[in-house]
């Protein structure tokens, strides 16, 4: 079979290629403008930026997603290339009223390219498969959390070895807060849902599992490297889900003992008495669906006063935390789980204009006047 | 087969809005169709510019939480359900009768019927937007609990009340088809003679027929469930939620195939009329159809990996081996258009897209079917990357390439040339700028379905890119819409056969007339134009 003619008329080519040229220059000049390098370019294709992910399941994670997408972009080029070699080769000549020969197949080349990608999937499932097992093996672990999602909020219960909760963390951000583990030893996570279906998403773990009400999901993982890892909700759980964030602090082993024996400590501790007879006037506030009802309030200088807080979310804890304009936290009120109320005693505040915010939930924000 | 002599000038198509709302005709229905899913096409952008409007930076300043949730919500809903599935059963509409040799669909007022389903379950949808509430706003799969009555309002029922209709459509549509295509062919067209087109609208169609009703089945558990104090999917009562998503998702697979097989079918008449060649390997594209169909039905967990209650490797395996029948059609393609001489019309071009793109749909789906990897990405930006290269890339390509194919033998004018180039470099341009770095956003750990994100998460710049990008993809509709308008109006007049068709829809008028044809050629292969125009002999 004799090759047909190459057409080099038309310009079809030239348009194509101009347009190429044009978006391939518009591309690299914007980003190059924007300050982002071929290395963070070439590492955005990959987990968390190219990070070492923080966990041993991670680790075998990112493994697996080197060689898919190594073997993935391999295949990509091949085709496009054939593709874009096949458009640009084969045009018709204009005028060209000639048919080129009519093949109707070829049974040998259809046998290939059903063999070939059969062997490639097959290899990347077995892989995928020992991977699986790797990340889904269950450790024997001494330090076992069960973390409890619902709306907008995550609760963070220690338990023993008898599954009894030693310790609670409400507050799921912050140095207080968050899902504090040891470095190095193997943890076991029990998830619960209280309400809708949540996920707990740890980027650098590479992982996530939903927490599905009626349901337990347990896993296990080691922690290789001390830090704070930011994580988050990935299953829609209503209008809040981006604001349902969480953070895991992992401490050295040493220090998570320490840590843990504190927050044991201080749970068992008798609770201060609320002071009592709280001085100057008291404001009114209350939330609800996650939200205060009120965005503005109003208290005067220089006077100590009380806020009555009433939370009126059924399983969702709350507080008020006062904020100057530098953002430092002038009063930091005791979270309460609604449905519930609460007296806070906040000291003198200079003349100024503060924020109220909710410190389990962000997103709950007001301003407070004082004057 | 005798001889009627029909005018081909039969005023059918300027006789007023009455004989539109009253036809049985099934090209006018088909164009009703195609009617209906752009202006549910253009809704759902709408919506779709809203999301990336508040996603374009950090913080909220144009709509609320709970609007947001509507949008994307509603967005899915339109483009998947109305749009999408509706336009490619309105392709199969005007043109398998027409490619068969019929002179209309089996039941033509069944198929009346299943068109006017599809605007009226589309407006009970979108009715949610007035009730107190909004529109559902669970997310397209309205997973329970949350979309269940203590979390979700009346938009909900109005959502499960609009899609059963419309999934009634559907399966009314696939009875009709089915029925069409095994009893109408004319005689000459055997089914391995067929265009694959036709497969491919017949191998959708059973998966509409075996699917769409346990859809409905979830859809009625989920609202007795929220207005009559049923369990289904109540844990505290003895009830799964994941037993809906099983359910839901047992439709909602073969339905991504329902949205891509015929799309597929597009490409495959797109792509040897303009290499003038005849389709690369007919009988292995037909196998690897079925194949994809077949295989279509036991993948549907992939969805749930993260869910921790299924059987991973099995469904992880079936995902990998579904990637074998896609990739023997891309090669059967390439190989079409090889040694071809291809003419670069508009509809060449949305065809070579939709190659390039739908590629990426499918190396980036295979991250997925690894399920370690899957649980790094499942739910974030990756995956609404990985549904448009399919959806969008993939059907959305091929639907643009069917409609410039289509359009001549439609109304009997071309659409302009320069402008549907024009139209396709923004649309192809701002296509791979919304959506490609959603995949990077993704690996970064942006979820899916957040309203709003921290500025110190890294993701702010990629989020503008796509916004950018989506807007240039709305400009992209504005030369298509002012070339219909100008076309029909002034169009170059098209002719029978304008592209040098093969198939038997372009041995007829342009329009055809009430009854199709006068009378057909003789049908002895798959190409039955081109062997009456070249001879017999010249096609081997």
């Amino acid at each position: 079979m004799s090759m047909p003619p190459r057409s080099r008329t038309g310009s079809g080519p030239l348009v194509a290629g101009l347009i190429i040229v044009i978006v391939v220059a518009v591309v690299v000049s914007v980003l190059a403008a924007a300050g982002i390098t071929p290395e963070r370019a070439w590492n955005s294709f990959f987990p968390v930026g190219g990070a070492t992910p923080a966990t041993d399941r991670g680790v075998a994670t990112r493994s697996l997603y080197n060689i898919v997408f190594f073997i993935g972009a391999t295949i990509f080029v091949i085709v496009e290339v054939m593709i874009v070699f096949t458009v640009f080769r084969y045009r018709r000549k204009p005028g060209d009223e000639t048919l080129p020969a009519q093949t109707h197949g070829n049974n040998l080349v259809e046998v290939i390219w059903t063999a070939i990608p059969t062997a490639i999937v097959l290899f990347l499932f077995v892989l995928s498969w020992q991977t699986l097992n790797t990340v889904e093996a269950k450790a024997v672990s001494d330090v076992h959390v069960r973390a409890v999602a619902a709306r907008f909020q995550w609760r963070f219960d220690y338990l023993d070895a008898n599954g009894a909760t030693i310790f609670s963390q409400a507050l799921p951000v912050g140095p207080d807060g968050g899902l504090t583990l040891p470095v190095g030893e193997p943890v076991t996570v029990t998830l619960k849902s209280e309400d809708v279906i949540h996920a707990f998403y740890v980027p650098k773990f590479l992982f996530k599992r939903d927490a599905v009400p009626g349901r337990d999901n347990t896993f296990s993982f080691t922690v290789e490297e001390p830090g704070t890892y930011r994580g988050q909700c990935a299953e829609l759980c209503g209008a809040y889900h981006g604001s349902m964030v969480f953070e895991v602090h992992a401490l050295p082993k040493a220090d998570f003992e320490t840590w843990l024996k504190t927050q044991v400590d201080k749970a068992n501790a008798t609770p201060a008495p609320l002071p009592s007879g709280a001085a100057g006037p008291t404001v009114e506030l209350t939330a609800k669906n996650v939200a205060y009802t009120a965005n503005t309030l109003e208290a005067p200088a220089n006077t100590a006063f009380t806020i009555h807080f009433v939370n009126a979310d059924a399983g969702v804890p709350h507080n008020v935390e006062i904020k100057d304009s530098a953002g430092k936290s002038a009063f930091k009120g005791e979270i309460i789980t609604g449905q519930a109320e609460t007296t806070y005693a906040v000291p003198a505040l200079a003349a100024g204009t503060y924020t109220f915010a909710c410190t389990v939930h962000p997103n709950m924000t007001g301003t407070l006047t004082v004057q | 087969m005798a001889t009627t002599t029909l005018n081909p000038a039969a005023p059918a198509y300027r006789s007023g809005l009455y004989s539109w709302l009253t036809t049985t005709d099934h090209k006018k229905i088909g164009i009703m169709y195609l009617v209906n899913s752009i202006v549910f096409f253009v809704a759902g952008g709408s919506l779709a510019m809203v999301v990336r409007l508040e996603l374009a930076q950090p913080g909220m300043q144009f709509v609320s939480e709970a609007f947001y949730n509507q949008a994307f919500t509603m967005h899915a809903s339109f483009m998947l359900f109305l749009f999408v599935i509706p336009i490619l059963a309105g392709f199969g509409n005007y043109v398998v009768p027409l490619m068969i040799g019929a002179p209309d669909m089996a039941f033509p007022r069944i198929n009346a019927l299943s068109f006017w389903l599809l605007p009226l379950g589309g407006l009970l949808m979108a009715s949610g937007f007035l009730v107190s509430g909004g529109a559902a706003a669970s997310g397209w799969t309205e997973y329970p609990p949350l979309s269940g009555a203590q979390f979700s309002g009346t938009g909900t029922d109005l959502w499960i009340m609009g899609l059963t209709l419309i999934g009634t459509s559907s399966i009314l549509g696939a009875i009709n088809f089915l029925v069409t295509i095994f009893k109408m062919r004319a005689p000459g067209v055997t089914l391995f003679r067929m265009p694959i087109m036709v497969w491919t609208v017949l191998v959708t169609s059973v998966l509409v027929l075996m699917a769409t009703p346990v859809l409905t089945s979830a859809l009625i558990m989920l609202f007795i469930d929220r207005n009559y104090g049923g369990h289904f999917f109540d844990p505290a009562n003895g009830g799964n939620p994941v037993l809906y998503q099983n359910v839901f998702w047992f439709y909602s697979h073969p339905a991504v195939y329902i949205m891509i097989l015929p799309a597929m079918g597009i490409i495959s008449e797109i792509l040897p009329v303009f290499s003038r060649k005849p389709l690369f390997g007919y009988k292995a594209f037909i196998f690897a159809t079925v194949c994809i169909g077949a295989l279509g039905f036991s993948v549907w967990a992939h969805h749930m990996f993260t869910t921790g209650a299924v059987f991973l490797p099995f469904f992880s395996l079936m995902t990998f081996l579904i990637a074998v029948p896609t990739g023997v059609k891309m090669f059967n393609w390439i190989a079409t258009m090889w040694r071809g001489k291809l003419s670069f019309d508009t509809p060449l071009l949305y065809a070579v897209g939709f190659l390039t793109m739908f590629l990426i749909g499918g190396i980036n789906g295979a991250f997925s079917a690894a399920v370690p990897v899957d649980f790094a990405i499942h739910d974030t930006y990756w995956v609404v990357a990985h549904i448009h290269y399919v959806l969008f890339g993939g059907s959305v390509f091929a639907i643009f390439g069917g409609i410039y194919y289509w359009f001549p033998k439609m109304t009997g004018r071309m659409l302009n040339e320069t402008l549907g180039k024009v139209q396709f470099v923004i649309m192809f341009v701002g296509f791979n700028l919304t959506f490609f770095p959603m995949h990077q956003l993704g690996l970064a750990g942006m979820p899916r379905r957040i309203a709003d994100y921290s500025a110190s998460a890294g993701w702010s710049e990629l989020n503008l890119v796509a916004t950018i990008g989506g807007f240039v993809i709305a400009a992209s509709l504005l030369p298509f819409f002012w070339n219909v308008l100008i076309s029909l109006r002034n169009g170059k007049i098209a002719g029978d056969d304008p592209w040098g068709g093969n198939t038997l829809e372009w041995a007829t008028t342009s329009p055809p007339p009430a009854y199709n044809f006068d009378h057909l050629p003789e049908i002895r292969s798959e190409r039955p134009v081109f062997d009456a125009r070249y001879g017999r002999t010249a096609g081997h």
